[in-house]
């Protein structure tokens, strides 16, 4: 099976769509994978504002990952959900497209994307316009068949410093070849910004649980990641170093910077707000 | 485009927010930021920093700043084979850039001018001028 619209597409249907302005979508999580984590319901989200704004520019263009505002967390997903994806376009030309959205699964929001911009790059350096063209044919019509999407191998991180509680710091190899490459994208593999974050993310996590103010019984979840700034492409092979801060913390809550350098220079940054929550 | 006159008192009154945006989205000091710091030279931005700055500068003040307007304006009313040929600032393309950048420390043009080049020159306050004409031409529209 070719990984084209299947290693690393997350919108199956499009059951709502107004040129340039709003679409609604579904997207059935496989129930055979292992977990559905939150950065690919954000990816499924972005895949939605994709396909509104390329069919907005006739396919000449397609938006990259860039910036993101503000992520806010609500829920998780499980192998076998069904998505309920909605984005408002802001504003989409052939320069960039502003877009907000959201997943929603059985009426409850599970994430909330606020005030992204993804600049628009000439599509056939990445993929066939026609062949979009006809995908978004299917998936506004009859849907495609879900189930295509076998999950993304575990990423390769190995931590490799810090101060415990205060900040760590970790390489992350990007394969030099897996499934969703075919996908994202058929002519120029790039390294999904969202997995590159959902790395982000475990780091974070890591040296959220390492920190020692949280309240007694309580770990700590993240909540909602702001100041995203993706900075350059990442290729099949490169490795990136990760490093995580701690920027503040009170009681129950903690800021943490995130950043990722390829190759010595700044590729990512982001801000993660982790709260107390559940029991440890 | 005619020269356009902007006032102290229009760049006073929105450099506050300009200066809290431009800190916010390259994550420094507010107190590193001043009217006449470049973007680029002083306070280390790229170009995804510049889409950051506009975006959230179209929010703070709620308007439109078109994409790629900072060299258009720059341009005035020259076309643009008046203002540039092959990727070089053209004499009078030179002179309009001055007065267009008058915030811009006259040390800091160098000749010829790659139009490439031309977003290292941008200041703080030039980023005022922005916003200060896209409020002008909301409110005339």
């Amino acid at each position: 099976m070719s990984d084209h619209f299947a290693a690393f597409s997350f919108v199956d249907r499009i059951v709502e769509f107004e040129a340039g302005r709003r679409a609604v979508g579904r997207y059935d999580v496989p129930s055979g994978i292992s977990a559905f984590p939150s950065c690919l319901i954000a990816e499924a989200v972005g895949q939605l504002a994709a396909w509104v704004s390329m069919e907005h520019i006739a396919f000449r263009g397609r938006p990259v990952a860039a910036l993101a505002t503000e992520t806010r967390f609500h829920g998780d997903v499980a192998p076998g959900d069904t998505l309920t994806l909605a984005v408002d376009i802001d504003s989409c030309d052939d320069d960039a497209v502003a877009y907000s959205g959201r997943a929603e699964v059985r009426g409850s929001t599970v994430i909330e994307l606020i005030h992204c911009l993804g600049p628009m790059l000439p599509v056939a350096e990445f993929d066939a316009p026609e062949a979009l063209a006809a995908r978004l044919e299917l998936i506004r019509g009859p849907g495609a068949k879900p189930g295509a999407f076998r999950g993304v191998p575990p990423p390769r991180v190995v931590r490799i410093g810090g101060d415990r509680g205060r900040s760590a710091s970790a390489t992350l190899n990007v394969p030099e070849s897996a499934p969703f490459f075919g996908d994202h994208f058929p002519r120029r593999p790039v390294f999904p910004a969202t997995l590159l974050l959902d790395s982000q993310i475990g780091l974070a996590m890591d040296l959220a649980r390492e920190a020692t103010h949280w309240p007694a019984g309580s770990k700590p979840v993240p909540a909602r990641m702001t100041h995203v700034k993706m900075r350059s492409f990442m290729p099949p092979g490169a490795t990136l170093e990760m490093d995580a801060e701690l920027a503040s913390a009170s009681a129950a809550a903690a800021t943490i910077k995130l950043a990722a350098r390829l190759d010595g220079k700044t590729a990512a940054t982001a801000r993660l707000d982790v709260v107390a929550g559940g029991k440890r | 485009m005619a020269q356009v006159e902007i006032t102290k008192d229009e760049i006073d009154k929105v450099y506050p927010t300009v200066a809290a945006t431009v800190a916010d989205a390259l994550g420094c000091e507010e107190d590193e930021v001043t009217p006449q710091a470049s973007l680029i030279e002083d306070l280390n931005a790229e170009s995804i920093d510049f889409l950051d700055i506009v975006f959230r500068l179209e929010r703070a003040f709620k308007i439109k700043i078109p994409r790629g307007k900072i060299v258009e304006n720059a341009r005035g009313s020259l076309t643009e084979a008046e203002f540039e040929q092959n990727g070089i600032v053209t004499e009078p393309g030179f002179k309009q850039l001055r007065a267009y950048l008058s915030e811009v420390p006259p040390e800091r043009f160098k000749t010829p001018t790659k139009v490439k080049d031309i977003p290292r020159l941008f200041t703080v306050e030039t980023f005022c001028k922005l916003v200060v004409l896209a409020q002008r031409q909301q409110a005339a529209a």
